[in-house]
């Protein structure tokens, strides 16, 4: 059991400091630790065992343990392992050691664990509000068990405008979003602009956050839950339902059918076909190639329309639920879909071929929003970002999941880190998606989709899944609970760490750079914010308003 | 009156700007699938533009946020009158699943007001056609009861509160004719 030897890794080096380990499966280690080694316990997975940061997550533990829990998760993306380290903090003074000067790619994962649950990261590099509204009071803490979900907090002030850092001297602020042409999804950057050049900028997001796990710990069941999880993001979201229900399964030591993992693997790869689609047509819209967008629509409608035949829905599939699928796949389905995928194919290398031969988008886009390895490793930067910059880890293959142990298919890579080379991989990608969902329409076998579970499931325990999402890979994180619900359920979606990957990638670059560089990562907001995706679908990078025109003319000059 | 106005103003041009407020983002695919070539309204005059200020519509998709409120006033204050609203989805109907978590205000009609609801989570191209066709009269609505019946799930205690029998029927009424 590797598992076992990363645990035995752990304990030749922090052995008194280690409390406690879980070993839940052959793939997945929880060490709790002494409060005041978990930096030092962080640190050397990150940096020694080179394990990929994944997310932080606070939980407030107190009406059980008596202590609020603080937890890194970290994957190895080389042994399939999943790894949680926990450490328990007192009641009275929830105080842990920021991890963000030694593992950068925590910054917001700290700030989060400040604004919504109150602990104190000591020593964080930069503390400011990340996820609460402006006007949210201070000191209140909405994911802590005696904060009610609909509950208005006293002193909420809509006023109150967020407090920006005062800009690089000589730079002029150019403000983007909330509401903005290639932003479907509320979000505001201040780029700080200096001449054509962006030298920095600054992010206030979150404005989608909608409460879901905060809903989910408190007002739903176990199987309401998928339902919510697929409504985080209106683009990836079989992807979350199937996140959230592999979590509960591996807290609960349940394992679905096969017939069901089959369908959950197809349905997710369709999901992957629209979603590609999806992202070509928008970069082309955010280019100006409308051409691009409108016959990338054209393409992507009939995996849209089969997705509806299958369970219902063009989209939000209500597909998953703990133990299996809702609903079957039928013969004549299955040969409909062969023959959509057949269509789908052609079509898609005519549209490949003319886009990897067009000089402007060429042009457009080598070079541009460069995100290299070490951005990858320190940002934990996930899905076709950090492929594109060479560093081929892909869920599917390294943590196996659902049927994916079972196919062959190519993890698509490339080495510039532009934005061309996401294009790249991106539009590849759809290829495989095709090769993946065809075996599995050939391996598909008769059987139940679903278990029958009489039983509660056990209270407790710990739970983690990652699932590659289309933008990268999505992480839950779930402690199973009384009342049929969780007790705490965390979600990461791959744009919470590609974004913060954002600022480095657009510095330095030209300010009409900016809109391609974002799409470029394909961010979801509603995701990030639990809340958010974004859609790139209007972008235009002419739409610069007039006012901004004048402005940037100006600074020119000077 | 606002039917007649639809009728009169906005007959075959109709600039529409869209902010989401705070939804998943299912609504605005599919608002943007609309504007392609199977669903295609520029047919019927329907563009998107860029900025509020160029708009006749807004369609508002996407809870009202506590942190989105003033935003989305402010660009509803930047379009020029006579202006319309539309609610795209269950969220911006009412709220949708969220509609009284912390951090969400309910339905956009508590910040801006609304003229239109199309409901659907999200609402299909067809059904985001035909309430813009619906407001601009070039059809009749219509309505028929639906019956829907719960899905039996397989963990057997749906909800802890056991909120309904497992076989019970729900029906929604037909609205009230028009």
């Amino acid at each position: 059991m590797i598992a076992r030897e990363k645990l035995n890794l752990f304990k030749q080096k922090f052995g008194p400091a280690i409390n406690r380990a879980d070993l839940t499966g052959e793939n997945r280690v929880f060490v709790f630790v002494e409060p005041s080694a978990l930096k030092s316990v962080c640190e050397h997975i990150f940096r020694d065992l080179d394990a990929r940061y994944v997310i932080g997550i606070a939980v407030d533990d107190r009406p059980y343990s008596g202590t609020f829990l603080a937890a890194h998760d970290f994957a190895f993306d080389r042994d399939n392992i999943l790894c949680s380290v926990l450490a328990h903090l007192p009641a009275d003074d929830p105080r842990v050691d920021s991890i963000s000067g030694v593992v950068p790619a925590a910054n917001w994962a700290e700030r989060e664990m400040h604004d919504l649950v109150g602990l104190e990261v000591v020593g964080h590099p930069y503390p400011k509000r990340l996820v609460v509204p402006d006007g949210w009071p201070q000191g209140v803490y909405p994911l802590r068990k005696d904060f009610a979900w609909n509950q208005a907090p006293e002193g909420f002030d809509e006023h109150q405008e967020f407090k920006f850092d005062e800009p690089p001297p000589g730079c002029t602020v150019v403000p983007f979003g909330p509401f903005h042409p290639t932003l479907d999804e509320p979000a505001h950057f201040r780029l700080y602009v200096e001449g054509e050049f962006v030298r920095g900028c600054e992010y206030r997001g979150f404005m989608v956050h909608r409460g879901i796990e905060k809903l989910a710990e408190s007002v739903l069941g176990y199987n309401d839950i998928p339902v919510m999880a697929e409504r985080i993001c209106g683009i990836c979201g079989c992807v979350h339902s199937v996140t959230y229900v592999q979590a509960v399964e591996s807290a609960a030591g349940l394992r679905p059918p096969p017939r069901a993992e089959f369908l959950r693997t197809i349905m997710l790869e369709l999901e992957r076909l629209h979603s590609h689609l999806l992202w070509v047509g928008l970069a082309g819209h955010v280019l100006g190639f409308d051409t691009l967008f409108m016959q990338c629509f054209r393409i992507r409608e009939p995996v849209m329309w089969i997705a509806e035949k299958i369970t219902g829905n063009r989209k939000t599939y209500g597909l998953c639920v703990v133990g299996g699928v809702r609903r079957d796949l039928s013969s004549e389905l299955e040969v409909e879909l062969g023959q959509v995928l057949d269509r789908l194919e052609t079509q898609w290398r005519t549209v490949l071929g003319a886009v990897l031969k067009d000089r402007n988008i060429r042009k457009r886009t080598a070079g541009v929003g460069v995100a290299d390895a070490s951005l990858v490793k320190e940002t934990g930067l996930v899905g076709p970002l950090a492929r594109a910059a060479g560093v081929a880890i892909d869920c599917r293959r390294d943590h196996p999941y659902a049927a994916y142990g079972q196919l062959d298919f190519d993890v698509i890579t490339a080495g510039e880190g532009d934005v061309w080379s996401r294009l790249v991989v991106r539009a590849k990608e759809v290829l495989e998606s095709i090769k993946i969902i065809r075996q599995c329409l050939a391996k598909l076998e008769d059987g139940p989709i679903g278990l029958k579970i009489e039983d509660e499931l056990p209270v407790g325990r710990l739970g983690l899944s990652s699932v590659e999402a289309p933008r990268g890979e999505a992480h839950h994180f779930v402690i199973t609970g009384e009342n049929n619900r969780p007790r705490r359920w965390r979600v990461r979606a791959p744009t919470y760490q590609n974004l913060q990957g954002v600022p480095t990638m657009i510095k330095d670059q030209r300010l009409a750079d900016m809109t391609i560089s974002l799409a470029s990562i394909d961010p979801c907001f509603s995701c990030t914010d639990r809340l958010e995706t974004i859609e790139l679908a209007t972008g235009r990078a002419r739409s610069w308003s007039h006012e901004e025109l004048i402005r940037l003319a100006r600074s020119r000059q000077g | 009156m606002i039917k007649n106005l639809c009728q009169k103003m906005f007959g075959r041009s109709l600039w529409v700007y869209h902010a989401n407020s705070g939804g998943c983002n299912g609504c605005d695919i599919e608002v943007l699938n609309v504007l392609t070539p199977y669903y295609d309204v520029e047919r019927f005059g329907i563009k998107l533009v860029g900025s509020p200020r160029h708009a006749d519509v807004m369609l508002c998709q996407g809870p009202a946020m506590r942190s989105t409120a003033a935003a989305l006033r402010r660009a509803y204050e930047a379009m020029p009158a006579p202006k319309l609203v539309f609610a795209i989805g269950s969220c911006a109907c009412g709220g949708g699943i969220w509609h009284d978590s912390y951090p969400v205000l309910g339905p956009v009609e508590k910040v801006v007001p609304v003229n239109y609801y199309i409901p659907g989570c999200p609402p299909r191209p067809e059904a985001i056609i035909y309430g813009v066709a619906v407001a601009l009269g070039l059809v009749d609505k219509r309505v028929v009861p639906v019956e829907v019946r719960q899905l039996p799930l397989i963990i057997p205690r749906y909800h802890p509160d056991d909120l309904r029998g497992r076989d019970e029927l729900v029906v929604y009424e037909k609205a009230d004719s028009l």
